[in-house]
Formats: structure tokens, C-alpha cells, sequence
């Protein structure tokens, strides 16, 4: 799937991995789901914020696919990518008032992992979706 | 996104049903805003209706919370879903925001 970079289209897009998901996995829990959902919507809002900087002529291709009971989720934008390790711990007293910065964190604490390539601009989250 | 706001005990009460992400942060920002122009001290906002949070929605209830803080204001939240709840803990929000389980507790801690 490939979205034009406008806020509109963040659930429009995440609403498609979730209809995908529930077609796959009739029983599916509504937690799984959550996450995943949230997940997405951080990852796109992250490509179209950051990456694209909300220029809507810029692309993000989101890819998905369920494989041995995982649910494999890529999402790449046009931007020039940035160091993921450069990202502050928004959990650190110091960073708790801040407004920004949660995306990622939530992102690695609720899927099973999530890898950025070297650039930065394409991420890959992975999620189990039983148990 | 449908906001209701009661007063009760001197505490303004702000139901708000659906999504609080990045479509409807600006709608909630923007009532917010206008409570907090007019100092309201005492600030409740009931959950039981929200279904989702993301990470712009979180953003706006630590706005709001900074804002209302900066003139002695009292910010608080009840009825949070069990999932909205463990969002504000892995964020350690639960350590900015005073959260209840029920609107009455609330409002009882509001006294």
C-alpha cells in the first residue's frame, strides 16, 4: 500500500493491516490489536512528520504480511532517515514534560521488535499474534 | 470526537467519547485552551469513552498538564481502559498525572 503523506491517511492506512489481520485471525485479541494499531499509526505519523515533513507529494509504502503466525509490518518513507540511537529515553525524569519524543519508545515496548535500516527511513516492526 | 463538559463540586468534568490521536488532538487542544485562559482550577477528565491514545494524544494531556500546573491548577483522569492505563505506565506518565479508577474517586480526591 502506498500513502500520500497527509495525516488523514494515517488511519486509512492502519485500518487496512487491522482488516487484514482480523480476516487472517478470526480470534485475534483486542490488545494484539491495539498494539499494532498504535504501532502503525506511530510509525506512519513518524514518516509522514519526519520523514516526508508533511509534504504531501511524498510517498510512505507500508507493507505487511502474516508469516509462521507473526505479523511483519514495513513501513518506508522518502526522507533522509535518521540515527534511531540519537533518540532521548522519554522515560527519564528529565524528559517526562516533554511533548515529543514517545513514538519509537512505544513502538519497541509493544511489538516483538523493531528494526530501522541504516539510513533510517524504513522500519520493520514484528509481532507475534497469539499468546 | 464529541466533548461534554459538567461541572460538579466545583470540578469541570470533560467526557470525551472515540479517539484521542493526532486527527483529534487539535479539537481537544483547542477546548483546553480556552478552559485554561479562564484559570479553571480544578480539571477532570473522564476516560470511560475513550477507546485509544496515541502518542500526540499523550502529548496533549502533558500540555494541558504543564499549562494548568503553571497557575496552581489541578489536572486529574479516571475511568481509563486497562490498555490506556498500561499506556500511561510504560510511558511512566502515570508518574505526571494523578489517575483514578472512577469518577466518583475523583472527584472525592478533588476535596
Amino acid at each position: 500500500m502506498q500513502i500520500s503523506s497527509e495525516i488523514k491517511n494515517i488511519r486509512i492506512a492502519s485500518a487496512e493491516v487491522i482488516d487484514y489481520i482480523k480476516k487472517a485471525k478470526a480470534n485475534i485479541s483486542k490488545n494484539i490489536l491495539f498494539d499494532i494499531k498504535l504501532c502503525v499509526e506511530e510509525a506512519i505519523r513518524n514518516a509522514i512528520l519526519h520523514g516526508s515533513k508533511s509534504n504531501a507529494k511524498l510517498p510512505v509504502e507500508i507493507s505487511y504480511v502474516i508469516e509462521m503466525d507473526r505479523i511483519k509490518i514495513t513501513i518506508r518513507d522518502k526522507g533522509n532517515g535518521f540515527n534511531v540511537s540519537d533518540l532521548p529515553d522519554p522515560t527519564n525524569m528529565k524528559n517526562l514534560y516533554k511533548e515529543s519524543g514517545r513514538g519509537v519508545y512505544i513502538m519497541r515496548r509493544l511489538m516483538d521488535s523493531v528494526n530501522y535500516n541504516e539510513k533510517g527511513n524504513c522500519v520493520t516492526m514484528e509481532k507475534k499474534l497469539e499468546g | 470526537m464529541n466533548i461534554k463538559i459538567d461541572q460538579k463540586n466545583n470540578v469541570w468534568v470533560c467526557r470525551m467519547n472515540g479517539e484521542i490521536d493526532i486527527n483529534t488532538a487539535p479539537q481537544i487542544k483547542k477546548v483546553f485552551d480556552k478552559m485554561l485562559s479562564e484559570k479553571r482550577e480544578k480539571i477532570l477528565i473522564n476516560f470511560e469513552e475513550v477507546s485509544y491514545v496515541d502518542s500526540s494524544g499523550l502529548a496533549t494531556l502533558v500540555e494541558m498538564l504543564k499549562n494548568i500546573r503553571s497557575y496552581g491548577g489541578k489536572l486529574k483522569l479516571s475511568s481509563l481502559s486497562s490498555k490506556i492505563r498500561s499506556l500511561f505506565e510504560i510511558t511512566k506518565l502515570e508518574k505526571l498525572f494523578d489517575i483514578s479508577n472512577d469518577e466518583e474517586e475523583a472527584l472525592r480526591s478533588f476535596a
